[in-house]
């Protein structure tokens, strides 16, 4: 018990098989009070979110809300085991994350004609596809973009491991095949059930991650009742000869709001927010050169759910974002000059490729503490860095075009072996990774493909290759359990170790949040 | 009704992937291209010097590589031609031009490829970014991306002509076997359809498989032998159904559900005449190339066309299908594990049935459906829920 990483037993003395956690972490006086003050600023962030009568009314309308009655805890479970820099890392970048969701969510529901029925602010509101870039908004100076799939179903299945799960059992009901992705299909579900805001005054879908995705959309837009257009994004994005279309689809998205909503694009407002844009991604470099070190600091999901904030959500509009990054690089850089570690021992160096669980997030932290396995990059990260133009009117289309294509996830499920396969090795050779985790998303069509391929190119480079399957949102179908299970069988009988904390190899958290 | 002629040639030429016409389309000194979907326009596939053959897996057994190369929640289509190319069965091929239109199939094809399953020193993929609507943007786009994965490589790895003027007699050619396999289907809309489902299926599969120009003969032949051909009595088959749905490359599954009273009177799917066998209209006006790829624009009915107009489209489509083919309800397959068809069959099953009237099927199904008892209760179930609703509606009829 105390300040070093490792310090006490965390399988032992956080969880007891039931939904609460035994106690809270102690991590010695210093990083105990830190955490502890972060995490009162969270109720204190979602105390005052629920004074507001609109949000007040939205957790009572929309069944999803309920799921975010865990925040604190789906805090606790991503600083699970850290100490120092780390824990600052992680409560900079996914703190920021749940601020700004709810600002998002007071946007939705003062719009909502069932809550605050604010049509004026509903008349300004673009929604935007579920896993859709917004950076295309960057050029609307009057405008909202808004996502409400995002809290409906994306985080709500990261806060409450079952917390979409009977959206999904909707789709099912309606006819669609269980073996789909889960995230489509718990969107839909939501939509069947009229669980999802009616507001905005346009929308846009996207062919974005997948042909699940893109048919869940399709479907969607039936109870939308609002005009939709849909952008089609190449899938080949590698290839020069698409780009043009690229940048077509996106002038006709743009050519698309402005006539339903009769503001103008402005470009400079675009190349504002590009430039920050820029900015951004110049830090994430920094992050990934100091994760190729031998001391590694923005690991796991810290790395995950900051990158996807601020990549797919933000797109430059909110100087909040670059700030933070320009922290976590001050940060992330001291402790690397100070070499620190962000775990008891650095026994692998990992790649997690593939999709990871929504309902498991907080993997990486339990890699870390029980094997210590470092998750250096993941595939969800490894996204367009190109800079976006900030001058020129056709390139900044084009660029736009590129990042669209190389949304996250999709970035890898669409554009080949060349994106889904060559680039994973390419990868493991810069990080300098000796593993890769590789989640098998079961209703993932796009890498399941690879299967056979993964395997002989992993055995000729000699990378250690573990298999974790799951089932994106359905814990059912693969729990975290089992998925804890697959990395032990592989580390106890080919790599032979034993854990760096072995109250956490096996214990049970099935009744979690 | 008494055996077509040439029926009987035609199932045994669809017994083996590299069939008895694919040999002589190469001994004639043809060139063959693997073809994976419909997304790239046939006749840039067949100009003189070359011939497409659409991939398939004929009589298969076990897919367990395939499915360790692809895993077992993979299109089983998909993984049987993987299964097919490990085998050699692909070995013929002289090259594979490929959208990427499908995930799996997209797939299934690489694996092809980064195994270097098929072992001639010229073989090549090839893999073409399609578009998934259908307007001018897309057009354009899918006009460059043929050219340069379709035409250009044909151009220089084997000489193939790729002029408008060779592009026109692809066309022609087309055309020709098109005109032959509508005359055909057309016999579906009679009281008593002068040819099965099962029958169409054969000789419309064929026309996907073989070199187009081997087969003209006998379709025209069969053309003028059903102009005589007795038809069965209008009782013999219980309902009359349209067939939509994922690929269907195997006419056993038609067999299979007319044999439990449904005849399969359109196709309309992977495979299928309803689209893909009309004329192809060329004008002087325009390139060759932006109209056949609009055509196939306008033609496209795989759900992955996302853009709002064209999912009402496909709805619409199959509704005027039932009405010309005077159908009493509409049957809805994917093969298991397809996203896009699992989507649209879901969807279609209530639209289709709540907005449309039809009676609505909704299976999945394995690949190889020969033995499914299952299925076959399923269409035999539907088969008497249409016959009891057709006669109450008579009952009714009467009594007022």
């Amino acid at each position: 018990m105390g300040k070093a990483f490792g310090s006490e037993p965390l399988g032992k003395t956080l969880y007891n098989g039931k939904r609460p956690r035994r106690r809270r972490e102690w991590r010695g006086l210093r990083d105990t009070w830190y955490d502890y003050t972060r995490w009162l600023y969270y109720l204190f962030i979602l105390g005052k979110f629920m004074m507001k009568p609109n949000n007040f009314k939205g957790f009572f309308r929309y069944r999803w809300m309920s799921n975010y009655l865990a925040v604190p805890d789906f805090m606790d479970r991503h600083t699970e085991g850290l100490r120092g820099t780390a824990l600052r890392l992680a409560h900079e970048g996914i703190g920021l994350i749940i601020i700004d969701m709810t600002i998002s969510l007071t946007d939705i529901f003062k719009a909502d004609p069932e809550i605050g029925n604010d049509t004026e602010l509903s008349k300004k509101m673009v929604v935007f596809d579920e896993n859709m870039m917004s950076t295309l908004m960057g050029g609307f100076r009057n405008l909202k973009w808004v996502c409400y799939e995002v809290p409906a179903i994306y985080t709500s299945s990261f806060m409450c491991q079952d917390g979409v799960m009977h959206y999904v059992d909707k789709t099912q009901e309606y006819g669609v095949p269980g073996d789909v992705c889960p995230m489509p299909a718990a969107e839909l579900g939501a939509a069947l059930e009229d669980d999802l805001p009616k507001i905005g005054v346009c929308a846009i879908q996207c062919n974005t991650t997948c042909d699940g995705s893109l048919m869940g959309g399709g479907l969607m837009a039936r109870s939308m009742g609002i005009p939709t257009f849909q952008l089609a994004s190449p899938i080949r994005h590698r290839q020069e000869s698409v780009q043009d279309y690229a940048a077509d689809e996106i002038y006709n998205a743009i050519k698309f709001i402005e006539e339903q909503t009769g503001e103008k694009y402005d470009w400079d407002y675009l190349f504002e927010n590009m430039d920050r844009f820029n900015q951004e991604t110049k830090e994430f470099l920094e992050w990934l050169e100091i994760n190729k070190s031998p001391y590694p600091q923005l690991l796991g999901a810290t790395l995950g759910f900051y990158r996807y904030g601020e990549y797919m959500a933000a797109g430059g509009r909110s100087p909040i974002f670059l700030e933070t990054s320009k922290k976590i690089t001050a940060l992330a850089t001291k402790a690397y000059q100070n070499k620190e570690m962000a775990c008891k021992e650095y026994r692998h160096r990992a790649i997690l490729w593939g999709v990871q669980a929504a309902y498991y997030t907080a993997f990486p932290n339990w890699l870390m503490n029980c094997w210590g396995i470092v998750p250096i990059n993941d595939m969800l990260c490894c996204v367009s860095t190109e800079m976006v133009s900030t001058t020129d009117k056709r390139q900044a289309l084009l660029d736009l075009g590129y990042l669209y294509e190389n949304m996250i996830m999709r970035s890898r499920s669409n554009g080949g072996y060349e994106t889904g396969v060559e680039d994973l090795f390419r990868i493991c050779e810069q990080m300098n990774v000796d593993m890769v985790i590789m989640y098998v998303h079961i209703g993932c069509k796009s890498m399941a493909g690879y299967h056979g391929l993964f395997e002989e190119e992993a055995r000729k480079r000699g990378i250690h290759w573990i298999w974790v399957s799951h089932n994106l949102m359905v814990p059912l179908d693969g729990t975290r359990r089992d998925m804890r299970t697959e990395v032990n069988r592989y580390m106890r009988t080919i790599l032979k170790e034993e854990p760096v904390d072995p109250s956490l190899e096996d214990f049970d958290d099935s009744l979690c949040w | 009704m008494k055996d077509l002629k040439h029926l009987y040639y035609f199932e045994k030429l669809l017994e083996e992937s590299y069939n008895d016409l694919c040999r002589k389309g190469q001994e004639d000194g043809n060139i063959a291209i693997g073809h994976v979907c419909f997304q790239i326009p046939e006749p840039l596939l067949n100009l003189p010097g070359c011939f497409s053959t659409r991939l398939r897996a004929p009589r298969t057994g076990s897919i367990e590589m395939g499915t360790y190369y692809m895993s077992s929640t993979l299109c089983e289509a998909c993984r049987a031609y993987l299964e097919r190319a490990i085998e050699g069965g692909f070995n013929f091929l002289d090259c594979i031009l490929a959208p990427d239109a499908c995930a799996q199939m997209n797939r299934c094809v690489e694996n092809i490829e980064h195994q270097n399953l098929i072992n001639k020193e010229t073989f090549f993929v090839t893999y073409a970014d399609v578009p998934m609507k259908s307007d001018e943007t897309a057009l354009k786009h899918y006009v460059k991306q043929m050219r340069i994965r379709v035409l250009e490589p044909l151009n220089e790895h084997f000489g193939i002509d790729i002029s408008d003027q060779a592009l026109r007699m692809a066309v022609k050619e087309q055309n020709e076997i098109s005109r032959l396999i509508s005359a055909i289907g057309d016999y579906r809309k009679l009281e008593c359809p002068k040819i099965t489902g099962y029958e169409f299926a054969v000789f419309c599969l064929a026309s996907y498989v073989c070199p187009k120009y081997l087969i003209k003969d006998k379709l025209k032949e069969t053309l003028e032998e059903l102009k005589t051909r007795e038809p069965d009595p209008a009782d013999k088959y219980r309902i009359r159904a349209v067939m939509v749905g994922s690929e269907i490359d195997d006419p056993e599954f038609i067999k299979l559900a007319e044999e439990c009273g449904a005849l399969i009177v359109a196709d309309r799917f992977c495979f299928g005449s309803l689209p893909g066998r009309q004329e192809i209209e060329l004008t002087e006006d325009e390139d060759a190339l932006t109209q056949i790829c609009r055509t196939y624009l306008q033609w496209g009915k795989c759900p992955r066309f996302f853009n709002q107009e064209k999912v009402m489209e496909r709805r619409e489509y199959v509704d005027y299908l039932a009405k010309e083919y005077q159908a009493d309800g509409l049957i809805y397959e994917q093969i298991k594990f397809c996203d896009y068809w699992g989507y649209e069959r879901a969807a279609a099953f209530h639209i289709m049935d709540e907005e449309y009237g039809y009676p609505v099927l909704s299976v999945d199904r394995p690949y190889a459906v020969r033995s499914s008892g299952q299925l076959r209760t399923r269409i035999q179930a539907f088969v008497e829920r249409v016959e009891m609703k057709k006669l109450a509606a008579k009952k009714n009829g009467r009594a007022e």
